[in-house]
């Protein structure tokens, strides 16, 4: 296998690390490449394509709060200049490195003047919503770049607990776009559990709505806090339609599989199935089953 | 730095259970050296194969393979054929078809269809070992309708001593269930509740995953028959105890982190609850 090979395998393997666990992915990769000066170039791609898809938290330099890095949170590059990712939030931009998850060279930035007024006033009705609805959530609201009057509002919520070997994240995303009136959002939910075994639930999640003509007339502060009302109501039926999947998939696939007990509600007798030949005598079995 | 072989096992315990083959794949195509011992460690959904000889479905794993080829446990042949291919001892051999018949009825009893294999092998310090087999999937007749699958592998060891058998049982379920669902209003329909205004939802929720169990026992035997009733008692009460756990984790422990994430409830109202209820009791102390 020659290095490219070996780095792109590497790469396969971050990319799907679960949640909060890419480090340990990370060090498995180490060992099984064993080739740390051909990982440590090759692998800061996968690590940012990583970091940005997974929404990854950031503590912003001069600030009391956390900022998302992603696709949509990069500030359009400067040609030579190091990458930069905005918290619209503090209006700084930052160097982020994609190892260490540690923002460093913060900068002032002005906010466009028409867009904001709208942004902040999204940023405030979700932080609020946030507040409600997630235990450990982070959000960050931007302008987005290369759509006019749409803004982009993402929440990502994680809980990582390896003394209890489980993980767990949940990301939404939300274009809301007012040309257009329609929001079209995406919900992610994955969660680890691997005690003694490897479980995981991958959820996705879909939407498209309109935005009411209601809304839309509004000013900017009361459109904003009905928008996070409909997305509210939204992801609350969502998690509550989730439920319901789990039942179905409980009740009618996990049962199907297999069963808890034979037919006959007992557990089998060996001593008479031994011998017994499978055919047309098991329709219509008699002395097969425990003490019948 | 460790065994490259513990990493290994420890990214196939990290990474989706749904692309366990892919991931097996690419670390073989990496260390080609450990294949055989990963191969040997890692359990992979198992193949379903039919027996050219007499019709019927086996399953495949790495403890029915040579080479490229895989063994029936009803008619004993490899396919593709193979001349020198192993095979169990005569005496082995004759238990290994008891116990397939056996572990038929207990398949059918379980799983109300699917497919079983098991298979045995001697072991150099006398005793012999073997594996028994089970999966069944549900194939969904449309995208919207549920799909799941089961396998389960149950590798044992058995050590005869007088009159007492001793028995290790090391037993993998592999559960994997997807459902799909979507919905849409064009706005032409009476949708009330969403004002007729066009909307669109999709979406997919997959559990996969495996768990591991292993128990030790002893059991008497009376004749070579015995260790098949004693290994199956084993295996079905690890799989009924197994399942059970399948059901915990699956459907309670990753919907309880799932709530741990996001809550249906308005946290903020429920804070301020608590701290009128402090403020209340503070008062009333007074």
């Amino acid at each position: 296998m020659d290095p490219h090979e070996r780095i792109q395998a590497a790469s396969g393997f971050l990319l799907q690390a679960p949640p909060g666990e890419i480090n340990d992915v990370l060090n498995d990769v180490r060992n099984i490449i064993s080739d740390d000066d051909l990982l440590q170039e090759g692998v800061l791609p996968a690590l940012r394509e990583y970091n940005l898809a997974q929404f990854m938290t950031v503590d912003v330099p001069g600030t009391d709060h956390q900022s998302i890095v992603s696709e949509a949170a990069r500030v359009p590059d400067a040609s030579d200049e190091k990458e930069r990712f905005l918290d619209p939030r503090s209006r700084t931009s930052f160097v982020f490195d994609h190892l260490s998850l540690e923002a460093s060279e913060p900068r002032e930035e002005d906010p466009d003047p028409e867009t904001e007024p709208i942004r902040a006033a999204l940023e405030a009705s979700t932080l609020t919503y946030m507040t409600s609805h997630f235990h450990q959530g982070v959000a960050s609201v931007f302008a987005a770049r290369d759509a006019t009057e749409e803004y982009i509002i993402q929440v990502v919520a994680n809980k990582y607990n390896p003394t209890n070997f489980w993980s767990g994240r949940w990301r939404s995303e939300y274009h809301v776009n007012f040309r257009d009136s329609t929001i079209t959002g995406k919900i992610l939910a994955n969660v680890h559990y691997y005690e003694q075994g490897n479980v995981q639930l991958a959820t996705t999640f879909d939407v498209e709505i309109k935005l009411p003509a209601a809304i839309q007339a509004s000013n900017p502060p009361a459109a904003a806090s009905k928008i996070l009302a409909l997305l509210e109501d939204e992801e609350g039926k969502y998690q509550t339609s989730l439920n319901e999947t789990y039942h179905e998939m409980g009740e009618k696939t996990f049962k199907g599989l297999r069963r808890a007990l034979p037919l006959t509600r007992q557990k089998i007798d060996w001593d008479k199935v031994l011998g017994y030949k499978l055919g047309a005598e098991l329709s219509s079995s008699k002395g097969v089953f425990g003490s019948s | 730095m460790g065994d490259p072989i513990d990493s290994m096992l420890d990214l196939m315990r990290r990474l989706p259970p749904t692309r366990t083959e892919e991931n097996v794949a690419a670390l073989i195509n990496i260390c080609p050296d450990d294949a055989d011992e990963l191969l040997g460690s890692v359990d992979q959904p198992l193949q379903l194969k039919i027996d050219r000889a007499t019709g019927r479905e086996y399953l495949a794993c790495d403890y029915n393979r040579d080479g490229e080829s895989y063994r029936s446990p009803w008619s004993n042949e490899y396919d593709p054929p193979l001349e020198d291919g192993e095979v169990p001892s005569s005496k082995m051999r004759k238990l290994e078809i008891s116990a397939n018949e056996a572990f038929d009825t207990y398949r059918e009893m379980y799983y109300e269809g699917g497919a079983s294999s098991v298979y045995l092998w001697d072991l150099e310090d006398g005793g012999f070992a073997g594996v028994v087999l089970l999966k069944k999937s549900m194939n969904p007749s449309s995208t919207t309708e549920p799909s799941g699958s089961w396998d389960s592998v149950h590798v044992f060891e058995a050590a005869e001593r007088g009159r007492q058998a001793h028995y290790k049982l090391t037993s993998t379920v592999m559960l994997q269930l997807t459902t799909r669902k979507s919905s849409a209003g064009d706005g032409s329909e009476k949708d009330a509740s969403k004002g007729a205004e066009g909307w669109k939802r999709d979406g997919e929720v997959s559990l996969s995953g495996s768990m591991t169990r292993q128990t030790e026992q002893d059991w008497p035997i009376h004749e070579s028959s015995s260790h098949i009733t004693n290994t199956g008692r084993m295996i079905e009460d690890i799989e009924i105890k197994m399942r059970n756990l399948l059901q915990e984790v699956y459907f309670g422990k990753t919907r309880d982190i799932v709530y741990e994430l996001r809550s249906i409830d308005d946290l903020e109202k429920a804070r301020k609850q608590r701290e009128l209820q402090k403020e209340l009791v503070g008062f009333i102390k007074r």
